[in-house]
Formats: structure tokens, sequence, C-alpha cells
């Protein structure tokens, strides 16, 4: 049985670093054989076969979006640093295979001070993680907007 | 301190013949509505392509200007463009995105219609005597409507140029990068993208058609990463400047034309589904003409005033205020390809393009920054002039220059103005 306050400490972990914008610490959570994804639409299966995302990131592809953020230089990303910060409840674990396998949902809200407007991303987050000794590694991610079906502006973290 | 008066610029002042652009075009409120019925309301405006209401019954929302249409296949097969208005209250009828639907129901009173628009039952119907015949009572179509090679364009205007003579010489390049397709036939069935921006709509035919010239300011980092992961750098397009490759046509249309600019040979070996492609696009253009449209980029276009093509896709340009605008990327799959193929374009696609892309976000940033900029009214001109010195007339009727030259921005504000002066 996965310990659920190791999970919720996994996760609580995890939006630190992002929030905080430690992509190298961020990126060091995944395996290899990840998959980020951000789909347009309610269901997790949607952006499967050829349906455009907003995101949709292999391992190679979310190493350049890492490689991307953390060079500071790019111009979406100015002026960012210390800018967000996000709260994640509703932590439950949905699912557990026999060989350490888990997937966990939760919810989250996120605020952006990109301008003097600040701005709200709200969603449900996925994670499928395996145990890797005392902790996890990340297997796949997918984060259901509430908006993803509406227009939003430029996306330029780590949702 | 004196209190802002308003801005009084005649429209013949909002763009000089020495490429100067007033400030005004992208922050007056009035000027916006004003441009909704001098353009919006009046030129042929693209809705959406065929491919994305397959079936009877399909239907997709779209706006022309800030009025809601319905893009519907019938049960006759036929495509139409009906205002998205209920006859009787006038309450918006389909809410829906898109979807498959026999007959549309107002949610306020239940009148319904079939998806060819005719009215099928109005509620209550003994108490309306005989003033409601049900055949002056169908959705009102579009006042006109035309395609061409599956995307559809309306008109609210009664009367107007044609859509042939609206599209003029942009239909080559339209075809052009149609027909990467050898079936010669496009999908935009791989969904969409929407973002918002906190600005003037123009700004994005403008900023989408001059890569080369703002790509390795504000894209170098997504450059860098493209030509890492492909090997093919796509600043090296730009690296000597090509003649013609900047064209503007006549009726407002922008094309950055590539074919005189190939890009160096991959470095990797084609694939089995690459091969399988070049040789279905010889059997259908022949070598010469299938070896020019697979070493080059497409040509990017603009189709005045909301249509654009992009490398990977079909970008509406969708007005909302003189300060907010949305926009619609449709990832364009072709027809008749092994499947690798168009997995690639979308993959290519979301690399660059969409609120979270490695290039798309950089634009938005930058036009919303434009927006801010334009406050600024000490001296409230911009200068589009490169290449003025240099550009020359086209057997087609518009003008060429050089590969960041202003050339075809100078001929969409000819036009706009043209436009605004009711002179078209």
């Amino acid at each position: 049985m996965i310990d659920p306050r190791a999970v919720e400490a996994f996760i609580y972990h995890e939006a630190r670093l992002v929030d905080e914008m430690d992509y190298t610490a961020w990126f060091a959570l995944w395996d290899r054989d990840g998959r980020y994804h951000v789909p347009i639409g309610a269901d997790p299966a949607s952006g499967q076969g050829r349906q455009v995302s907003i995101i949709n990131d292999d391992y190679l592809r979310l190493e350049q979006r890492v490689d991307r953020l953390k060079t500071g230089s790019v111009l979406a990303m100015a002026g960012q640093r210390g800018a967000m910060r996000r709260v994640v409840s509703n932590i439950e674990v949905l699912a557990e295979t026999p060989d350490g396998e888990v997937e966990i949902g939760s919810n989250f809200i996120l605020g952006v001070a990109r301008t003097a407007e600040q701005q709200m991303w709200i969603g449900r987050t996925l994670h499928r993680l395996r145990s890797a000794g005392a902790g996890f590694r990340i297997a796949r991610k997918t984060v259901l907007l509430i908006n993803s079906e509406h227009e939003t502006p430029l996306l330029q973290f780590i949702i | 301190m004196s209190v802002a008066t308003a801005e009084t610029t005649g429209d013949s002042e909002l763009f000089t013949a020495e490429a100067r652009i007033n400030g005004r075009v992208y922050r007056d409120a009035d000027l916006f509505q004003r441009e909704l019925e001098q353009i919006w309301y009046k030129v042929w405006v693209y809705i959406g392509h065929e491919s994305e209401v397959p079936e009877p019954g399909c239907f997709v929302r779209r706006q022309i200007g800030l009025q809601p249409v319905i893009m519907v296949r019938g049960q006759d097969r036929k495509v139409r463009v009906l205002y998205n208005r209920c006859r009787h209250r006038g309450n918006l009828l389909c809410l829906a995105d898109k979807g498959q639907t026999a007959r549309f129901v107002c949610p306020y009173h239940g009148w319904s219609y079939a998806n060819d628009g005719q009215l099928l039952e109005p509620t209550f119907e003994e108490g309306y005597d005989n003033h409601l015949t049900r055949e002056q009572f169908g959705l009102t179509p579009v006042a006109r409507q035309d395609s061409y090679r599956g995307l559809v364009f309306a008109s609210v205007a009664e009367h107007g140029q044609t859509l042939q003579q609206h599209l003029g010489a942009v239909t080559e390049f339209l075809d052009l990068f149609i027909d990467l397709s050898p079936q010669g036939e496009i999908a935009l069935d791989a969904g969409v993208q929407k973002v918002a921006y906190r600005g003037n709509w123009k700004y994005m035919p403008e900023n989408s058609m001059e890569g080369d010239y703002h790509g390795p300011f504000i894209h170098r980092v997504a450059f860098d990463l493209y030509a890492r992961r492909t090997g093919f750098d796509v600043s090296s397009l730009a690296t000597d400047e090509v003649p013609d490759v900047i064209r503007s046509l006549p009726g407002g249309h922008m094309v950055e034309d590539y074919r005189g600019a190939p890009f160096s040979p991959p470095k990797r070996e084609p694939s089995p589904a690459r091969l399988e492609y070049i040789d279905r696009m010889k059997a259908r253009h022949g070598p010469d003409k299938a070896r020019q449209m697979l070493t080059t980029l497409a040509p990017l276009l603009y189709v005045f005033p909301n249509l654009l093509y992009v490398i990977t896709h079909i970008r509406v340009v969708q007005p909302v205020r003189v300060d907010l605008t949305h926009s619609y990327y449709y990832p364009v799959m072709l027809t008749g390809v092994p499947d690798e193929i168009n997995d690639a374009r979308l993959a290519d696609h979301e690399f660059m393009f969409g609120a979270a892309g490695f290039v798309s976000p950089d634009d938005l940033e930058i036009m919303e920054r434009n927006q801010v900029g334009m406050q600024a009214r000490g001296h409230d001109w911009l200068f589009i002039g490169r290449g003025l010195h240099r550009e020359h007339d086209m057997p087609d009727g518009g003008r060429g220059g050089l590969t960041r030259d202003e050339t075809h921005l100078r001929g969409f504000w000819r036009h706009y103005v043209s436009l605004m002066r009711g002179e078209r």
C-alpha cells in the first residue's frame, strides 16, 4: 500500500519546484518515458490520436521546454520569477498497481502575476507516479484545464 | 494639465505614402466600430473548411466580425452559413462550439429548425393566427457565401466583389499549401488551439507575416531548439535576403513566398513514409514541381481580413475589442499521405504554436506590449518603410520586396485605408 502522506508530500514538493521555477530539480523528477500532457477538452484521453493539444511533450520535448524556460531569455517568460503560486488540494489515490505505479488525482488553483492584472489558472492534475527509493518518479502528468476549450492567454511556465 | 481630446485624425492620415501608420489605428475604439462596418461587414470573411462539417448535421460556430454565425451541413449535404440567432426573439440559437444535430432547438421558447435552416416548429403555434408562416421564419442565411477548394467564405454584404475577385492572385498561394496533399485535399480534423491576446487584431496579420525580421530577436531560443531537434535551422531561410520573398497582392493579401529560397538538404535520411510521400507528390505534380514544393517552405499567406496559413496550420484572426483579439490555430492535415507525415506535422505544430508552444507565446507577448506602447502619443507614427525605395510591381498587380522588407505590410495598409474611405 502506498502511504497517502508520502504521495501528498511529493505532490506539494513538485508544486513548489515549479512555482519557484527550479526547473532543473523538477525535470529530475521525471522518468525517461514520461509524458507531460495538457489536452484540449475535459477528457484525459482527448489529445490522443491525431488531435492537437496545448502541450503534449514526450521526454525529449519536455527537456527542450525546460531548457527554453531555463534560458531566461525567452521573451514571454520575462519577469515571471516569484510571480506564481499554486494551491493543490483534493489529493486522492485513484489507483494502484502491484508493481508500484500509482495514479493520483488532485485539483489546483494557480495565480500568475504576469502583468498588473493577475491571471488565474484552474484545473485538475492526474499524476502517474512510480515508486523510486524513498520517493517517486513521474511517469505521466496530465493537466485538465477548466478553460482548455476556450481562448487562453500565453502559457509559458509549468502548469 | 490638459485633458486628452478626442482623436480627430482623418482616415486619409492613418497611413501615409511615406510608410507611416498612425498609432490610432490600434487603439481608437470608434475606429474599431468603423472597421466592423467598413471592413468586416463588407468584404469576404473566411468561415471554415468543409472538412470541419463532414456529415449532414455537422456544424461549427463562427463569427463574422462580431456577428455569430453557424456553418452547418444540411441533410441535403449542402454547407450553409446561417446567422446564429433565433427568428423568434433573437436568442443565440446554438451555444455549442461544434457538434452534429438534426435540428437546432432554441433554448428560450423552444422553436426548432432543421439543419438546413428551415423552421420546423414554432411552439404554441395555434396562438400565432396566420401571421407566422414557416417559409418566412427560417434561419437567415448570410447574404453571400462561396468557397475555394473547401475553404468557405461568406459576406454579410448583399453586394460587392465576387469571392474570385476578392481572392485574386492569392489562389496561387492557397493552392501551394493545399497541394501539399497528393490528393489536393486538406482536412482540419485535428482540433483547434484557441488563444487570446490583449492587443488589436491587426497586429496578428502584421506579426504573422514578417517572421524573418523579428524572428532572430524574439524567437532565437525556439529556432535553436528546433535546429537541435530536426537539424534544420529556420533562420537559414533568411541568411541572405532573396528578392520577391515578400509579396503584397491586390486586395490587402500578403505572402511570404519561399519558392526562391530552398532550404539546405536535411541531414537525416528520409524515412520510408517520407519516401512514399515524395513518390505520391511526384505522381501528382511531376518531379520538378514536387521537388520545388518539398524543398521549400510552403508560402506563408494572409487572406484579408482574417485567414492565415502559417507553416503547419490555418490561423483565424477574430477581433473582440479594439484592444482584445482571439485567434484560432487549426493544424492542417494532408489527405492521402502516410500517417507519419501528418503525425510529424502535428508534432511540429505543437512544438511551435499555441499558448504553450515555443514560438507563438513570444508573438502574443510582443503584440500585447505593442498595444501598451501605442498609448504613448508623443510622435504618433509607426514606420514600415523597409525596402520602400526598392519595391517593384509584380505581374499579378502586387508588389515584391526582399526577405525582410515591409512591402507586404504597406500593401495591407493601402488596402485598409481604401476600405475605410469607402472606395471599394
